[in-house]
């Protein structure tokens, strides 16, 4: 769901930049307050997967791939949808600088969508769901569905606004293929947590919250 | 588990899939790409095929819409090497996480909060 360049105007682009520089300044905002000392290898492994699973496009049906967005998985692990913003942004930064992987102009939009909704859709999801469910995997499988859905819906939304997709039929195509490569999203979260949780239970936030 | 044998095994984890990933990686195009192919009649929305030349005009017609042909010339393309074919895949997705360990772990130990 990397955004390049030429799907939006170079305006609306940095637009979308100013509104992730604020909440990547509340993502270090947080790393000072709540991220310890500790927890930074964790945070740097956890990156380093994430974008090594980022790279395996695993395919659907109608001749389309998708991958796993990981901003559910780091924030819920971390426990603040902050921690998805902070371990997207320096994944986006790299695949854009280094791979050509989204755009430079287009990097702030791809950070709102896949580290913002991401963090926040994945962490408030998860917490609300665990609340009802009391299963720490069902809420993981559903809050990464979800965030990686509502990432692509507003992704239509921003190419609408930018002439690139007419809104209606971009919400039913990006949706309806988002619909499907979330479940890529939500299975790995699930399974990454499962693991990291039955090896390190202590590290996790809210270790109580997870039934291994 | 201890942190440091506990960290080793993910880093294990992360290059196992940086190698693998150029030889099980699906190479159709993503869920973004294809909904932008669908609706510059490149592919159908449930289709597999897809028509190379209306792909490329679909890219033109977008950069006319939205005037932007910003265009940046990246390292490793594609998560490539130009000159090496699956073997320059493998080391730039390796190379790549890599450098994610390192830039994360620097960043964020600027960043967190000091434990004393």
């Amino acid at each position: 769901m990397h955004i390049p360049d030429f799907m939006f105007p170079v305006a609306q682009g940095l637009v979308y930049w100013v509104i992730a520089l604020i909440f990547i300044v509340l993502a270090l905002r947080w790393a000072r307050h709540s991220m310890g000392e500790e927890k930074v290898p964790l945070v740097a492994v956890l990156a380093a997967g994430i974008f090594a699973i980022q790279a395996l496009n695993i395919p659907i049906p109608w001749g389309t791939s998708g991958h796993m967005v990981g901003a559910a998985l780091a924030a819920i692990v971390l426990g603040s949808p902050f921690a998805g913003v902070f371990v997207l942004t320096l994944v986006l930064l790299v695949q854009g600088v280094i791979f050509g992987d989204g755009g430079i102009i287009a990097m702030g939009a791809n950070i709102i969508n896949m580290g913002v909704i991401g963090g926040f859709v994945g962490y408030y999801g998860y917490v609300a769901i665990m609340g009802v469910t009391k299963n720490s995997y069902a809420a993981a499988f559903i809050a990464g569905w979800a965030s990686l859905f509502l990432s692509a819906i507003l992704c239509a939304v921003e190419l609408a606004i930018a002439g690139t997709f007419p809104l209606v039929l971009g919400l039913t195509f990006m949706g309806g293929y988002h619909a499907v490569i979330g479940l890529i999203e939500g299975g790995i979260t699930a399974v990454a947590l499962y693991l990291i949780a039955s090896a390190r239970p202590d590290i996790l936030e809210h270790p109580r919250a997870v039934s291994t | 588990m201890e942190t440091k044998q506990f960290v080793m095994i993910g880093i294990a984890i992360a290059l196992a899939i940086a190698v693998a990933a150029p030889f099980l990686a699906s190479g159709n195009p993503d869920g973004l790409e294809s909904a932008f192919f669908s609706i510059y009649d490149a592919k159908h929305f449930t289709g597999s095929e897809l028509d190379e030349e209306a792909a490329a005009a679909a890219e033109e017609q977008a950069i006319a819409a939205t005037g932007n042909d910003f265009s940046y010339e990246a390292l490793m393309p594609d998560y490539t090497i130009p000159g090496l074919d699956k073997t320059g895949e493998v080391l730039a997705i390796v190379l790549g996480t890599v450098l994610m360990l390192a830039l994360v772990y620097g960043v964020a130990r600027v960043a967190a909060r000091p434990d004393n």
